[in-house]
């Protein structure tokens, strides 16, 4: 009894720790903030002439000018210091490499919570520890990425500060106190999740498990947080607000955090990490699929990397919609800035982007038709395959085929016009959108046939709810269609508004399908089992490929997300004077996205490695509830 | 202002190649001459030293094609960088034949060897694209307008409109105004984003001006996000000062169907041209006007007239003076390497002196003629050579910054000029190097870009 009470105390302890840990930046900060504050009473001390206004860029307001005005920089060594070598490369480099693991950390977390979270919930009592563990293998991972990132954090405040010390030093000066936060936020951050992991053993049943649960959502409520100050940064890089013309700061802080671009990049960038992360994991579980000695090993990978997969998947699917709000907003905000992004000098850039969502697509759904086949009973979905390959063909051709693009004279003349005799018919923003709703829904169905794959319905409406189901898909097909073709009667303004249905029409499919599936599902009747661990060697590499694919395009919008600002270090306000001034081309840019994909994939391996000498093996209770070791039931999606 | 790029050309020879993988993976090699040893030394078990020489043999074949790919990869980086997935492949390569002879770490291997394969595809796709290069930010040149005529003046308003005179009828020609970019300009061409300014003078004063939402004389009539350009600037009396009026304040007057969407045609999403990024000075903005009319054979009112009207909605304060926000230093610059590199030879006069193969006019005498493709390796082995470059391109570089490093016989030194580390930018250096290290003795001469 005294020692259960002792873990009770323990842990509450432990989630006091962490709220004041959360408070603790907030407290601090409140002089900082306050000094802010106080600049222009002093500034009026010193002389009442003296007060310069300024007038907000962005939001309009009027304000007292307390910062210094943007500085104009001269290339040489006081502005731009360098090595025997593209300075802008190695700040890439540095950037690509601590946002690797900086999203990996702040993903994984997230992960955790929501598996702990189902082994929590699930009444299944093997079910439960198996989810557990997975949780706990999924931290362990996390882990000694995390010492990983600060290291490369690090890196890139003094590549910034040695490289670009005028630009890092108007930023800094800019972001004070904000810079301040983010440290100590960061500081809570290792502290919440020190406790998270180190207390999972004490803290594994009862009301401490609900404890432990409530440590991380504490721990990635810090995250986001975290996260959202370091876009703050690039927000104001790209659609500066808080600043007058001369760049000065107007004192207030809120203005410079909360710019055009800050919500839809928060936004974007919570998905994409999800999705990277779940990519990581999910190659990490086919790793160790494809080096387990042991079935019951390879059924326990098996299970890992599906359930990485899917839950990477599920934020991959909002993911282009995600990327439409952000783009809407960069139109919104200037929109030769959104030319030079979709129709201009980086508009090639667009078009690889568009091919990776397709490989994107095609390999999740590549796995899911590879993982029907470890289920018994579900053969009789296979003959159907080649036709969500055709639609996907379909969809994807139509996604990538470009409308205008940026061409040479002789190009033009060649061509016979800005768009391609037949082909420029089909690139229109509603075909385009059409076609990738289309993939999207092909893939909801993929992932509906997975989860009634081995299954047949009970219910006494069975055969009303697959009916209304076929209708409903076939009506999402024809309304996506139709609205695609419709767009081309329609002038260009007009037609942008149809991604709206389109969308909705997809996420209506992903929502009530889902649901209606479900709800068929229960207590259905089981044709056989689902053998974890019988998979394809294939589909591990398709898993492979989704993650490569992932870290690839994460870094390609990244860079394109950073070049569309141009010659500008902060857009309008403050310029690039260093002779690193112009755009690289597609193809150097591919290659250096290449190479910081490999080095983080390379580092990457390494990290699990280190985290495979530190092995702990599983409680005995947990194995025995491997998937593998008996058949499992179907419950286990 | 007179960076090196480690290069190494795409014209290396293999030799070359393989003496660059040797100086960077010798550690590597040394660590497996180690194992041979240790393999034929330790190993008593006759089939275990079989099979331990081979391992060592095999792994000796992948760290050399490894290094070779590391060296490609690192002497492509800049200049061949269309070569670059060769090296991805290289690595691939290794990585599976790594992958058979050692099994116990066969899935790590051929993991590796998927995704560098899956890189080589990525990085191969992006260089097969067309290579689309945004060049440096424009470099304003001092110009006397007030002193031009009409014509001139025109010339200059197409040049900031469409980069250029006579690109007016190029699609995707843009210059430093960016109009194109949403605006068309002839009939028949559909301003999807922005209205079609064909007979722009002529409606101007009449059809705009008469609107009832424009509210002539009336600002504070408005409904729109803005009703002046500044506090008692007021509203346009003629065509003239509606046009400088629609560019200092777009959001005064929308017209139909061009709005920012959700406004209902109150804002427009025009930036105002005198202000970031566009930032065009009143002079450069009465340029644009005069080809506005001039193009379509109507007489544009005069400089002065033009600069007036745009003096009525632009304060003193918000005119941007022309050369702001220029690089320091820029205006010393000889070339700025936004010119074609034929332009940049002459600028910088190295025609008068040199022979270039290729280049117009460029047949001096004074120094060597410039065929680097073929000579510069060669100097580099002379034992007169006092320079640092290891590389092509880095000896070129060197030679433009400090041309003492190695003086061609029987030239005597001291003749080029050390200077032109500082007149020329990184940008027109690095076009030089491109050009030069491409001309060989024999060949044809590189195309000029």
């Amino acid at each position: 009894m005294g020692r259960v009470a002792g873990k009770k105390l323990f842990s509450i302890m432990a989630l006091c720790a962490m709220v004041g840990l959360l408070l603790l930046p907030i407290a601090v900060s409140l002089p900082s903030l306050a000094m802010g504050a106080d600049a222009p009473d002093a500034v009026k001390k010193d002389g009442e002439a003296k007060v310069e206004k300024g007038r907000d860029v962005y939001y309009k307001t009027e304000g007292i000018a307390i910062g210094a005005p943007a500085p104009k920089t001269v290339d040489g060594p006081r502005d731009y210091p360098r090595y025997n070598f593209e300075s802008r490369v190695l700040l890439w480099f540095a950037n690509q490499q601590h946002l690797y693991y900086g999203s990996f950390v702040l993903a994984v977390p997230i992960f955790c919570m929501v598996i702990e979270f189902m082994g929590v919930v699930t009444k299944d009592k093997a079910m439960a520890k198996r989810y557990d563990q997975l949780a706990y293998d999924f931290i362990k991972i996390s882990l000694t990425a995390y010492s990983l990132t600060a290291i490369l954090g690090g890196i890139l405040i003094f590549t910034f500060l040695t490289l670009y010390p005028a630009f890092f030093g108007y930023l800094s000066g800019i972001f004070r106190p904000v810079m301040h936060i983010y440290a100590l936020m960061f500081v809570a951050e290792s502290g919440t999740l020190y406790i998270y992991y180190y207390g999972w053993d004490k803290m594994k049943e009862g009301f401490l498990k609900w404890i432990h649960l409530s440590m991380s959502v504490i721990l990635n409520v810090i995250g986001t947080l975290l996260m959202f100050l370091a876009n703050s940064w690039i927000g104001f890089m790209m659609s500066p607000a808080g600043v007058d013309e001369q760049g000065r700061f107007l004192g207030n802080i809120w203005h410079v955090i909360h710019t055009a671009l800050w919500n839809p990049l928060n936004v974007h960038r919570i998905l994409g990490n999800m999705a990277f992360g779940g990519g990581v994991v999910a190659a990490y579980a086919a790793y160790k699929f494809l080096a387990s000695k042991t079935d019951e090993d390879r059924a326990h990978y098996d299970w890992m990397g599906y359930i990485a997969m899917a839950l990477g998947v599920a934020f991959l699917i909002p993911l282009p919609f995600a990327g439409y709000w952000l783009m809407r907003e960069v139109y919104a905000y200037r929109q030769q800035m959104g030319i030079t992004l979709m129709g201009g000098l980086l508009a090639w850039l667009f078009i690889i982007q568009a091919t990776m969502i397709g490989i994107l697509f095609l390999s999740t759904n590549y796995y899911l038709w590879q993982a029907l086949g470890r289920m018994r009973g579900a053969e009789k979905y296979q003959r159907y395959i080649k036709y969500l390959v055709f639609v996907l063909c379909c969809g994807y051709l139509v996604f990538i085929t470009p409308h205008t693009i940026v061409m040479t004279p002789a190009e033009l003349k060649a061509m016979g016009g800005q768009q391609h005799p037949v082909l420029g018919n089909y690139g229109v923003m509603s075909a385009k959108n059409g076609g990738i709703n289309v993939i999207i829904t092909t893939t909801i169905l993929s992932f509906v046939w997975y989860m009634r794959g081995n299954k047949v319905s009970t219910v006494s409406w069975s055969k009303f709810g697959n009916i209304f189901m076929g209708i409903f898909f076939g009506c999402a097909y024809v309304n996506i269609i139709w609205l695609a073709i419709y767009g081309y009667y329609i002038p260009a303004n007009v037609r942008v508004g149809l991604s709206v249905p389109q969308v909705a029409t997809t996420l209506s499919c992903l929502f009530f399908m889902f649901a209606l599936n479900t709800a068929m599902m229960k207590g259905a009747k089981q044709m056989g089992a689902i053998e974890w661990g019988k998979i394809s060697v294939r589909s591990q590499y398709a898993l492979i490929m989704l993650a490569t694919a992932f870290t690839w395009m994460m870094g390609l919008m990244g860079y394109i997300r950073s070049s569309v600002r141009l010659f500008w270090h902060v857009n309008e306000i403050m310029r690039d004077n260093s002779p690193w001034a112009y755009t690289h081309t597609v193809g150097f840019a591919a290659n250096m996205i290449s190479f910081n994909v490999l080095f983080f994939w390379v580092s990457i391996l390494f990290v699990f490695w280190l985290g495979s000498l530190g092995l702990k093996k599983a409680p005995v209770e947990a194995k025995a509830g491997v998937p593998g070791a008996a058949p499992q039931p179907a419950g286990g999606h | 202002m007179t960076p090196t790029y480690q290069n190494f050309r795409g014209g290396t020879s293999v030799g070359d190649l393989v003496k660059e993988a040797l100086s960077i993976g010798w550690p590597l090699f040394a660590l497996l001459a180690c194992l041979f040893v240790y393999s034929v030394v330790s190993v008593k078990d006759g089939a275990a030293k079989k099979r331990a020489l081979f391992k060592v043999f095999i792994g000796t074949i992948s760290a050399l094609l490894l290094m070779l790919a590391i060296a490609h990869y690192k002497g492509s980086f800049y200049e061949a960088n269309r070569m670059l997935p060769v090296s991805l492949v290289l690595i691939t390569t290794t990585c599976f034949m790594m992958g058979i002879y050692f099994p116990n770490h066969a899935a790590l291997f051929k993991i590796g060897g998927f995704m560098f394969f899956v890189a080589a595809g990525l990085s191969g796709y992006g260089n097969w694209l067309p290579q689309v290069e945004g060049g440096f930010p424009p470099a304003e040149v001092k110009l006397d307008f007030a002193s031009m005529s009409a014509q001139q003046l025109a010339d200059e308003g197409e040049k900031i409109i469409f980069g250029g005179i006579g690109k007016n009828k190029e699609q995707g020609a843009v210059g430093k105004g960016q109009c194109p970019l949403c605006h068309a300009f002839h009939a028949g061409m559909l301003g999807e984003r922005a209205p079609n300014l064909v007979g722009l003078p002529a409606r101007a004063g009449k059809e705009r001006l008469e609107d009832p939402k424009y509210s002539k004389g009336k600002a504070a009539g408005r409904d729109y996000a803005q009703k002046e350009a500044f506090p008692g600037a007021g509203t346009a009396e003629n065509g003239q000062e509606y046009i400088a009026e629609s560019h200092a304040c777009p959001s005064c007057y929308v017209v139909v169907g061009y709005g920012v969407k959700g406004s209902n045609d109150k804002e427009s999403p025009m930036p105002s041209i005198h202000k970031p990024p566009i930032s065009l000075s009143l002079p450069e903005l009465a340029a644009v006007d005069t080809w506005l009319y001039l193009r379509e054979g109507v007489d544009a009112p005069t400089f002065e007239e033009i600069v007036k009207s745009y003096e009525k909605f632009i304060p003193e304060a918000d005119r941007p003076k022309q050369q702001e926000d220029k690089p320091a230093g820029g205006s010393d610059l000889m070339a700025d390497g936004t010119e074609t590199v034929d332009v940049i030879f002459q600028k910088a006069q190295c025609v008068a002196c040199h022979t270039i193969p290729g280049i117009p006019g460029a047949k001096g005498t004074i120094g060597p003629a410039l065929e680097e493709g073929t000579n510069a390796l060669l100097r580099m082995k002379d034992k007169d050579y006092k320079g640092s470059a290891k590389t092509v391109p880095d000896y070129i570089m060197e030679s433009i910054v400090t041309p003492s490093a190695y003086v061609v016989k029987p030239f005597p030194d001291n003749t080029m000029p050390k200077i032109f580390g500082q007149k020329l930018s990184a940008g027109a250096i690095k076009k030089i190097v491109d050009y030069l290290s491409q001309v060989k003795t024999g060949s044809p001469p590189p195309k000029i870009s």
